[in-house]
């Protein structure tokens, strides 16, 4: 049944964007892009938070140390995004393990606070820091690329297939993100996270260093979120403070996580599909109009969030779907 | 030979109350030694003490020839202790096989291997059947019995056991005082349990260490414990010593 529903989802993925190319809209594949990262960062996300059950509210400055480290090499080197991008992610877990290893003797909302800080941090180095372009950021410059091919290797998509070739290059990304996260899932690491999370005094009494496994679940959730990065730095094709370290960018994934269920690999893909279509079609339709300016859509967003979080708290991946999708009803 | 647990001089304070004043003991390979004693005598401080979770102010802890005052838990569990809880700790929201390939993988890394270790350990604490429940869902008795497995699953030498038999039915009970004996003979291991009612220890252990108000007041054969005259007073108090 599992099966089944992994191999739909597949094909509607790839599927996806094909008609809506060939009717000239543009629209919903931005939005199929914005599913596709804030997924992918609600299952990097799961690691630190639903895995290992550390609450942290600051990923996004790994974001913006991906994001800013590609569009560093690419302006003041010219090198590719693809090869950018694994320089990125691994500057970003370095970071997150130096910046979070102290962090790892707080628990609780003390650890959830001194994430939050380091993003505070962050902020006035990204504002004023000249060698990284300060409150102005950087932009990358596009360099005109012939062929579907030349675009996808540099990452860089332009004129009307812009929206469909990043939205390839997210799912590309995603998809590898979940297969790498699978894996740590059944691994050792899986295992040692979810000790901590459950009992960290216990799971010191059979040998596994909490601090160490604090540190591992932080840098891989930092991993995932510096490749989302790279990628939505050379969509936006600039890099600055107030966009790369917006809130936004931890608080869709965790909600998303939330929603569709933490600590539970597809939980989060489950909440991006969901809440971010949504989003995007409250702002377009609640947004503007006579209300406009008013935040209705925000609050309308808001309220959808707060019903399933009081209806179903563990998530909608909690829900008794074998049982709804067994085929065949009993009774006649 | 040298002793596997040498305990010396350790004082452990908490404030101005000392919870473990001065106590040495030795554990030989192969015993099962009884730490008994009233509430509040100073058992758990000193499982902790031996543990890694608390560090003494004074005195030394030697394990199997290694200084281990202040080595952290993780550390001590790689050497080869490893602990019960008086509390019940088992990993909630894990199986119980979950619970018992954590253990393993101290002396893996592959999962697979690990789960067959797991699995025979359930196997041996009669936990057969449960694999795949929740651990949070297990009875009393059967979370105790998934954490002694959960702690034989990264193979100690010394098992330190904090009331594994408390809050249990006479017949469960009965039953955990049969798993001990079972580890004891069967995978070798030598064994410091703590209760604080007598007459689950006594049948069961070679040697018995009485604990009182943080200090050690006896340490012989249960039957030379059971005469001893401070540890009757201990447990039954003044008057009764005196008839």
């Amino acid at each position: 049944m599992a099966r089944i529903a992994l191999v739909i989802g597949a094909i509607a993925a790839i599927v996806y964007p094909i008609p809506l190319q060939l009717q000239g809209t543009t629209y919903y594949q931005t939005v199929g892009f914005l599913v596709l990262v804030n997924a992918m960062l609600g299952v990097g996300w799961n690691v630190i938070g639903g895995w290992a059950g550390q609450f942290d509210f600051g990923p996004q400055v790994f974001f913006a140390v991906g994001a800013y480290t590609s569009a560093l090499l690419y302006v003041k080197l010219g090198v590719d995004a693809w090869l950018g991008l694994p320089v990125a992610v691994a500057a970003a877990a370095l970071i997150c393990a130096v910046l979070t290893y102290p962090l790892t003797r707080l628990r609780g909302h003390y650890f959830a606070i001194s994430t939050v800080a380091i993003w505070m941090i962050a902020q006035p180095i990204g504002a004023t820091w000249e060698y990284i372009g300060a409150a102005q950021g950087l932009f990358i410059p596009v360099k005109p690329r012939t062929g579907v091919l030349a675009s996808a290797l540099s990452l860089q998509f332009s004129g009307p297939t812009k929206a469909m070739g990043y939205y390839y290059a997210a799912l590309v990304l995603f998809a590898f993100t979940l297969a790498l996260m699978a894996v740590v899932e059944r691994s050792k690491l899986g295992y040692y996270f979810r000790a901590i999370r459950d009992d960290q005094e216990a799971a010191e009494g059979i040998g596994i260093d909490s601090r160490l496994y604090k540190v591992i679940a932080r840098s891989i959730t930092a991993a995932v979120f510096a490749a989302a990065g790279v990628l939505y730095a050379f969509w936006a094709l600039s890099v600055f403070p107030e966009q790369v370290l917006e809130l936004n960018w931890s608080t869709l994934p965790i909600m998303a996580t939330v929603v569709g269920g933490i600590g539970r690999l597809w939980g989060p893909v489950l909440g991006a599909v969901i809440l971010i279509p949504i989003s995007q079609i409250m702002s377009t339709t609640l947004g503007t109009g006579p209300l406009a300016g008013r935040g209705i859509d925000l609050i309308v967003y808001g309220l959808i969030i707060i019903v399933i979080a009081a209806f179903r708290p563990t998530g909608l991946l909690s829900l008794p779907w074998s049982r709804w999708f067994r085929p065949g009803p009993a009774t006649a | 030979m040298a002793p596997l647990l040498r305990v010396e001089a350790s004082t452990k304070r908490f404030g101005g109350l000392a919870a473990n004043r001065d106590i040495s003991l030795a554990m030989e390979a192969g015993e099962i030694v009884g730490l008994i004693g009233p509430n509040g005598a100073g058992k758990t401080t000193l499982f902790n003490c031996v543990t890694g979770y608390m560090h003494p102010d004074d005195g030394r802890i030697v394990f199997d020839g290694r200084d281990i005052t202040h080595t952290r838990p993780e550390r001590i569990c790689r050497l080869g202790v490893a602990r019960t809880w008086q509390v019940v700790r088992a990993f909630g929201r894990m199986t119980a096989l979950e619970n018992v390939v954590c253990g393993a993988l101290e002396r893996t890394n592959r999962v697979v291997e690990a789960r067959v270790r797991a699995t025979e350990l359930l196997e041996f604490t009669e936990l057969r059947g449960k694999h795949d429940a929740p651990a949070a869902t297990l009875t009393l008795a059967d979370k105790k019995r998934l954490e002694i497995a959960r702690a034989l699953a990264t193979r100690p030498k010394l098992l330190l056991l904090d009331e594994a038999m408390s809050g249990l039915t006479p017949i469960e009970a009965a039953a955990a005082v049969q798993l001990v004996r079972r580890i004891h003979e069967e995978l070798k291991v030598t064994m410091c349990v703590v209760e604080h009612v007598m007459e689950v220890v006594m049948p069961l252990s070679h040697r018995v260490v009485v604990l009182d108000y943080g200090v050690k007041i006896a340490d012989g054969t249960p039957q030379a414990i059971v005469r001893d005259e401070q540890v009757i007073r201990a447990y039954l108090g003044e008057r009764r010593a005196a008839h």
